[in-house]
């Protein structure tokens, strides 16, 4: 190997940046579904659940990102450990006293108190700031987010105000994740220099050199890096690949749990169809029912307040003139009877003609039969709206007897 | 009439005999300028045949119309009539009652236009609701708006679907009887006048009333007559009451019962808190429904509104001994009818609409205290090296000499 003239460096494999693309989507995903959530009263929130189909579907979506991201970290936690034990590979993201002198000196550097920038290691302390800062945030957000998902199991066994707690530390954590993506991340892998080694998986020799150049000279000094024989390699898979799988089943089975422990904190049960009796009417008061009266009493039966208001009904009518219709009776009728007995139709009493003809009953008097007659009867059977006190029957009773003269 | 116009007219034309004839007619010329308005509106509104009759043009104040003819009959009491399916009702209209009436300048035809004369032309009811039902539409020509309110609402969708229960005008506003509602300059309902409405519901909604009568609501319109406490009005609105089952009286409710609860003008009388609709919607169920309430404010959540927990028409105090869900057994209860395998612990993952504080959910609140103090400081943190990064870049572009060789 020609190293002197290498100018790309391979950083990482396929493998390694499927993982990334899938810790991409599955982090932004989870990211925007969870701080509409937590945002939920800002405009573009609002814009965004709607985007997503509704706040159901936002959690939906919320939660298979969550799903994708915890497989994705049993099988991170796989791959590390394939590389740890069977390939004894250096555990090159163990932060180390270095990182803190690096960041230190870096910091100086860039303020211009130091003259030296450090030489850095395969994953140096930015790198390893970040990838730490992940793995704390995701276990959090695991454990925050399990409480959250299956609350009444959680309650079970903690405190209920676990639960609060956890939502807190939930959205904090997010917050913290998220602007710490776009502010470290964001800033030293795409707005510094875009750094393409997890789309081709290489780096070129400057930013090797700038970034990491205690991990080129170790490339360049010593080509030839240790690698376990194929028989070590042999021995060893027979060991991690019985325990790997044996700890993924025990991993699957808690993302089962996670996902599916619980259902009444997600769906709850159906509002119970309560259906109040919406229509039950008080008891009506009882009608007041006109009392059958054999005979027709004056006005006094009636309630004096009614009375006062109905004069007419109430008074007799000063006794003027010929006991005729012209003379006393026709007025006696129209002031006791005309009011409903008149032009309206049916009988009418407001001419002597309409007397005598009377209604659909027959007719109204009978001249010389005091006892025959519509009107005569009904004033007897009394119980009627309108009445002739005793004297005024007693008088129409006497003009009908008389004859029932018109003049 | 017109001698009057004529003196004024003189007046302004004679100011000699001005003094005199002021004194002469100052209780008319007040009356016509009372008058004046009363008879434009009039004009504008001559298809009601109420006010063209209570402005006739001949005198100063409205004149009753003349109902003795009906009311010769009908004034008495005791008066029934029986309709084909065997009811008896009473046909009597008080003569006192109505004259004290906001109707009383009406004639009994302005509604009951189909019996003129006697006897009274045959009424195919077969009993008193078909009979109430035929004056359904009666109360249109002089109470559009509130007329057209109640087609929206939920009585009158009932009724369309065949709900012949369904209240009309007149199941409400006795119309023989009916005062005028006392109202203040903001239009709000005098106090006595608004503790009366839940008696009228309860007409037709009587075991809803028996609960509301005896929840911490009712209780203070029932016993104290006090404005403060809703009547049915306050929460289900006057005409436009719209289906209280419907998704959107659902989500919109929490803002409903906020609108008092969130106003220390009232809450401040009682010592009760005002961070009841806020608490609610920081937590999961309050932030779920107020989302469902902006995107899609028909659809149907499961997630509980105030009334889930505090009951509807039998809200009680929380302090209540039976139902108060301040007790942790009756908030579980509570909690239960959603979350039916909750234990015991699981209330207290609802703050109870609480603030925390190092005494009140204390876990809760320094959870919040140390990512207050964490997020910050991280973030702050990592801008400030990104800061000293773009500083180097920018202003010390020259100076980059490495001897280390880290840079070029």
């Amino acid at each position: 190997m020609s190293i002197e003239k290498q100018n790309y460096f391979t950083r990482f494999n396929v493998a390694q940046r499927i993982e990334h693309l899938l810790l991409v989507i599955s982090f932004t995903l989870l990211a925007v579904t969870g701080l509409v959530q937590k945002y939920n009263t800002a405009w573009i929130s609002e814009v965004l659940i709607d985007g997503f189909g509704g706040i159901e579907l936002t959690r939906i979506i919320h939660r298979i990102a969550a799903t994708v991201l915890m497989l994705e970290c049993i099988y991170h936690a796989v791959y590390v450990g394939y590389k740890m034990y069977v390939l004894k590979e250096k555990a090159s993201i163990v932060p180390s006293i270095k990182d803190g002198k690096d960041a230190i000196q870096v910091f100086l550097y860039n303020l211009g108190f130091s003259k030296h920038h450090p030489k850095m290691p395969r994953y140096n302390f930015a790198e390893k700031a970040e990838y730490w800062a992940m793995i704390w945030g995701t276990l959090i957000m695991g454990i925050t987010g399990y409480i959250l998902w299956n609350p009444i199991l959680s309650a079970s066994i903690l405190p209920g105000e676990i639960i609060p707690a956890s939502k807190a530390a939930h959205g904090m954590e997010a917050v913290l994740a998220s602007v710490a993506i776009l502010i470290w991340h964001f800033y030293n892998v795409h707005l510094k220099r875009f750094n393409k080694s997890m789309f081709n998986g290489q780096l070129s020799r400057e930013e090797m050199e700038e970034e990491h150049a205690l991990e080129l000279e170790e490339i360049e000094n010593s080509p030839k890096l240790l690698r376990p024989t194929d028989e070590e390699i042999r021995k060893r898979q027979k060991i991690f690949y019985p325990v790997s799988a044996f700890l993924s089943v025990i991993l699957f089975v808690g993302v089962y749990g996670f996902v599916l422990g619980e259902q009444t904190a997600i769906t709850t049960l159906p509002q119970s169809p309560v259906r109040l009796n919406v229509f039950s009417p008080q008891t009506p008061s009882p009608i007041p029912t006109r009392k059958p009266t054999p005979t027709p009493l004056p006005s006094p039966t009636l309630p004096p307040q009614a009375a006062q208001t109905k004069p007419v009904v109430a008074t007799s009518l000063p006794v003027a003139g010929a006991v005729t219709w012209d003379g006393e009776i026709g007025k006696l009728f129209s002031s006791k009877c005309v009011a409903c007995h008149g032009q309206m139709g049916g009988l009418d009493v407001s001419t002597y003609a309409g007397t005598l003809k009377g209604g659909s009953k027959g007719a109204g008097i009978v001249p010389k039969d005091a006892k025959a007659g519509t009107i005569i009867s009904y004033m007897e059977k009394g119980g009627h709206a309108g009445t002739f006190s005793p004297e005024e029957l007693e008088k129409v009773r006497a003009w009908i007897s008389a004859g029932a003269a018109e003049k | 009439m017109r001698g009057g116009t004529e003196l004024i007219g003189s007046e302004l034309l004679n100011g000699a005999n001005m003094k005199v004839t002021r004194c002469q007619f100052r209780v008319p010329i007040i009356c016509y300028i009372l008058l004046f308005p009363v008879l434009i509106c009039a004009l504008f509104l001559t298809v009601q045949p109420a006010f063209a009759e209570a402005t006739q043009p001949g005198g100063p104040v409205p004149q009753k119309p003349d109902n003795s003819a009906c009311l010769g009959c009908h004034g008495q009491p005791e008066m029934t009539s029986k309709f084909p399916d065997g009811t008896l009702v009473s046909i009597s209209v008080d003569k006192v009652d109505y004259e004290k009436s906001v109707h009383a300048n009406l004639s009994c035809q302005v509604c009951h236009t189909n019996l003129s004369g006697y006897p009274h032309p045959k009424n195919s009811a077969s009993n008193p609701r078909d009979y109430t039902m035929q004056y359904k539409d009666s109360c249109k020509t002089c109470h559009p708006t509130q007329s057209s309110q109640l087609n929206d609402s939920v009585h009158a969708r009932s009724l369309q679907t065949g709900d012949k229960n369904s209240a009309t005008c007149a199941d409400c506003h006795e119309p023989h009887k009916a005062t005028k509602i006392k109202k203040d300059a903001q239009g709000k309902i005098s106090d006595e006048d608004h503790a009366k409405i839940a008696e009228v519901c309860a007409r037709c909604h009587n075991t809803i009333y028996q609960q509301y009568a005896k929840s911490v609501h009712g209780k203070g319109i029932v016993i104290d007559k006090n404005p403060d406490v809703p009547a049915c009005t306050d929460c289900h609105g006057v005409h436009t009451i719209q289906d209280p089952t419907l998704n959107k009286f659902r989500l919109g409710s929490p803002d409903m019962c906020g609108k008092c609860h969130s106003d220390w003008r009232v809450m401040g009388k009682y010592g009760i808190s005002t961070n009841v609709l806020n608490t609610y919607v920081a937590d999961f169920h309050g932030t779920t429904v107020k989302i469902f309430e902006k995107t899609h404010p028909d659809e149907e959540t499961n997630k509980a509104v105030c009334y889930d927990c505090h009951g509807v028409h039998d809200i009680r105090s929380v302090d209540d001994p039976q139902k108060g869900i301040s007790i942790k057994q009756n908030m579980l209860a509570a909690c239960q009818r959603c979350h039916p395998d909750a234990n015991l612990n699981f209330p207290d993952s609802w703050l109870s609409h609480y603030i925390p504080s190092p005494t009140k959910y204390p876990i809760v609140f320094y959870v919040n205290l140390f990512y207050n103090i964490l997020v910050p400081s991280v973030l702050g943190g990592m801008a400030i090296f990104v800061l000293t990064d773009i500083y180097r870049r920018i202003f010390r572009k020259n100076e980059e000499t490495h001897p280390a060789g880290g840079l070029k």
